[in-house]
């Protein structure tokens, strides 16, 4: 057993949030404080990943205009919109204490720690590569973590309830309207505590739930302790640093190099639609949704394809499709992977067409 | 020179190290150095997403990253053992970060200046047998395997 502090922050605007993200792991890094599971939870927040853009990510005249605050996260992935429905989780620790170096076994362990806390509360919550968690295919977690030197931060978000319309209009994600279509294809694709369970269970309770399954998993001896002195001296100097803009708007970059892209393929098997979200400077797809009119048993396999094309750059996509078809188990009827590919091509074909 | 000798990890003896062989370093000149990953630290992130450099000009003081790195899971700084300032980031690095997984020696990150004597970096810096050797027990000590793209 390994003594780990239990810290709950509660209900704190983003930059607060994620301020204490910086000091807490500095604090392990600096050997100011010992190991440390939070809590935390956000008043409405867009909030992106490190190295992402705010104007490229987030509709920011409408975060100004609905009182959402923007911050960039130190962790890496993408944008999400974060407001009290939903519960975040972090570890901080060192990468000696979690057992080695091996970064992407470490991510995967708390990752199903986390999806087994998840499952105490009676829903069938999984890890889904990279760093999903996910309840029959519906996305209800997900994660991020980041390394510096020895010391490291794992966290990630538990979706208790959720607004998706909001979510629509904060983020962008592979859409390029709100339709009742989309904000469909939207909420088919997360999923939510009191959706699975009928009700919102108390929040107490996922805590509870939550922290005994990262202590049985990682051995922890956790007992409530507040911040230290040298956590909020250096959280203090955070909070000015991250309030400034040189901070939000590090890393800008043009809206227009990351369209959204259409496409479709009529084959044997029925028509597919695939709405692309690509970074065009680095010929990257960053997310795509795939709909249409064909069948394939389970029906979650397509939320996995769309998972396993997360952040692919485009000249690997199809052998990432065919990689996907060998492993996947699932019946696609008079469907290959071609016809996915060629869908997507149509979409890309498109863009090459407009320049 | 170079051999793999070190669990699959590449080692290069011709380039100087930080005593946890995360970064290497490259003499250009005097006033230019360049600065690069490791196979070991190249291993630990995983197929990189996405790397960004400070600003040119920037000056970064020993202990702030001259640049961070992001692969599918984690984001983490390529850290800074002495101070110097920005010159540039490596164009072909930040369009296609993979190059750090494919070839960690053949692709600098950054090319900075430094603010201190050449002669007080060496000193702080490994090379040599003797880097070789504390290279080598790092991969042993944290079972890192080294794998390319």
């Amino acid at each position: 057993m390994t003594k780990w502090r239990l810290l709950d922050t509660g209900l704190l605007g983003a930059t607060e949030n994620i301020a204490y993200n910086q000091a807490l792991l500095d604090a392990v890094r600096e050997g100011q404080a010992g190991n440390t599971l939070r809590f935390l939870r956000f008043r409405p927040s867009a909030l992106i990943g490190y190295h992402q853009s705010p104007r490229q990510e987030l509709n920011l005249a409408y975060c100004e205009e609905h009182g959402i605050e923007v911050q960039r996260r130190i962790t890496g992935g993408g944008a999400i919109y974060f407001d009290e429905t939903q519960l975040g989780w972090e570890l901080y620790t060192t990468k000696q204490a979690m057992g080695g170096a091996d970064m992407g076994r470490l991510a995967e362990r708390i990752c199903n720690a986390a999806a087994e806390g998840i499952r105490k509360l009676g829903v069938e919550a999984y890890f889904r590569p990279r760093n999903d968690i996910e309840v029959g295919g519906r996305k209800i977690s997900g994660t991020g973590g980041i390394m510096d030197g020895d010391a490291i931060l794992y966290q990630g978000t538990l979706l208790l309830d959720f607004d998706v319309e909001r979510m629509f209009r904060v983020l962008r994600i592979p859409a390029e309207k709100i339709s009742d279509k989309n904000l469909k294809a939207a909420r088919d694709r997360v999923v939510t505590l009191r959706e699975l369970l009928g009700e919102l269970p108390p929040l107490e309770e996922v805590k509870v739930a939550i922290a005994e399954s990262f202590a049985e998993h990682f051995g922890m001896d956790l007992a409530p302790a507040p911040l230290n002195d040298w956590e909020r001296a250096r959280h203090r100097e955070v909070v000015e640093e991250f309030s400034s803009p040189d901070w939000i708007h590090l890393n800008e970059r043009p809206r227009e190099e990351a369209p959204v892209l259409q496409g479709f393929h009529k084959g044997k098997g029925g028509l597919i639609r695939v709405s692309l979200w690509v970074d065009s400077a680095r010929d990257h797809l960053k997310q795509i949704w795939i709909t249409g009119d064909f069948f394939v048993t389970p029906k979650r396999a397509v939320l996995d394809l769309e998972a396993a094309l997360k952040d692919t750059p485009l000249d690997q996509v199809p052998e990432r499709i065919r990689a996907f078809f060998a492993d996947s188990g699932a019946q696609w009827m008079m469907l290959g992977p071609d016809d996915f590919i060629q869908a997507i091509d149509s979409a890309v074909a498109a863009r090459e067409a407009a320049v | 020179m170079s051999g793999t000798d070190c669990n699959g990890c590449e080692f290069r003896d011709d380039l100087l190290y930080d005593d946890e062989y995360q970064i290497w370093v490259a003499v250009e000149s005097e006033d230019v150095l360049r600065i690069g990953m490791t196979d070991l630290s190249q291993t630990i992130a995983g197929r990189i997403l996405h790397v960004r450099v400070r600003r040119p000009g920037t000056v970064r003081p020993k202990g702030k990253p001259v640049a961070t790195l992001e692969s599918g899971k984690w984001a983490g700084p390529v850290p800074n053992v002495f101070d110097c300032e920005i010159i540039e980031g490596n164009h072909a690095v930040l369009e296609d970060p993979s190059l750090l997984n494919k070839d960690p020696y053949e692709h600098w990150i950054a090319r900075v200046k430094p603010l201190e004597s050449l002669d007080a970096i060496r000193a702080r810096l490994v090379s040599g047998e003797a880097a070789r050797k504390g290279y080598c027990e790092r991969a042993v000590r944290e079972d890192i395997h080294c794998k390319r793209l």
